[in-house]
């Protein structure tokens, strides 16, 4: 199935602008996937005895791949020609399979430095049992849509 | 039916003055096993059903910015040691893991990253970590020890800087009857 790609140019994004919503369900496939995928073999993130051994209820998506999650919901919105310059985020709740994500923003600033056009938006990662990875990242963008 | 686990990787242990013997002592420089590949790419873009065309379509991805690009996502990926090598024996890249306390297990709590480049299709990164604090020991819902930050810089095969890691997390233990 393919998706349609938006452009958005640095002019056209204003503060307060909202960051498309996107949902991902996580079913034990996934998180699994996710270890082979980024090579983390920990067990927290493919053995659920070992993860209650850690005091968790269940195994759990790793960091990289929550950073993949945050890194789609801004370049769905914004278009594949966006530079993330910076991602800030806190891990203050697991996500575990059998869980559903879903990544939502806001635009917080639009500004120059250093003649790089860039938004910081702040992303919000959570699941139904509430917010588990609040992120700011601050993305490079082009200035105006060629004609 | 018992449940049972292997011991997941060789932790150093020790304790917090051990560990604070080791800050702001950058670690040896380790360069990646392997090189930022396509196939790599595809798999973990479809972990995360992310479509972008940057790491999907050659045309755009060569129009855009000169080839096929790495998702920012995989940076540490590229560095992780494999499960066996015929001869070398299991070692953690990162610095976080070779830090003596008595914590057997850990969870990670805060990532920052700041990239300048991207990393494109064959090219090898290279990494060096320092550990830059150390907490003293702290009680939280999951358990008992010890907050580490480590600061982590990638370089590319040309020595270019691509990115700087500040991560942190909790090196901890479930103290008997709470686990």
């Amino acid at each position: 199935m393919s998706r349609d790609i938006t452009f958005k140019y640095w002019n056209e994004i204003s503060e307060g602008d909202v960051v498309t919503q996107v949902t991902m369900d996580v079913p034990f496939e996934r998180v699994i996937l996710d270890a082979a995928a980024t090579q983390d073999y920990f067990p927290g993130h493919h053995n659920p005895a070992y993860a209650r051994h850690q005091g968790q209820k269940e195994i759990y998506l790793n960091t990289m791949a929550i950073e993949g999650f945050i890194d789609r919901v801004v370049t769905d919105w914004a278009g594949p020609h966006v530079f993330i310059r910076k991602r800030q985020m806190q891990m203050r709740s697991s996500i575990y399979a059998g869980d559903t994500l879903q990544g939502e923003g806001t635009v917080e600033k639009c500004y120059n430095d250093n003649d790089q056009h860039l938004v910081d938006v702040k992303i919000n990662i959570s699941t139904e049992n509430g917010l588990c990875v609040p992120a700011v990242l601050t993305l490079e963008l082009p200035t105006v849509r060629p004609s | 039916m018992s449940e049972t686990f292997n011991e997941p990787f060789p932790l150093a242990y020790g304790t917090y003055e051990d560990a604070v013997k080791l800050l702001n002592k950058p670690g040896k420089k380790v360069v990646a096993e392997f090189s930022v590949n396509w196939e790599m790419i595809k798999v973990y873009c479809s972990m995360v059903e992310d479509g972008n065309a940057s790491y999907w379509n050659e045309d755009y991805a060569n129009k855009q910015w000169g080839g096929i690009v790495a998702p920012p996502g995989l940076l540490l990926t590229w560095a992780m040691a494999l499960q066996w090598h015929p001869e070398k024996e299991r070692e953690h890249y990162f610095i976080a893991m070779k830090i003596p306390l008595p914590g057997d297990t850990l969870i990670n709590v805060a990532t920052d990253t700041e990239f300048h480049r991207h990393l494109y299709l064959g090219d090898r990164i290279s990494v060096v970590d320092e550990l830059i604090d150390v907490s003293e020991e702290k009680k939280t819902r999951l358990g008992v020890g010890h907050f580490l930050t480590t600061k982590a810089k990638f370089f590319n095969q040309s020595e270019q800087l691509i990115a700087e890691q500040t991560n942190s997390l909790f090196r901890y233990y479930v103290p008997e009857g709470e686990s």
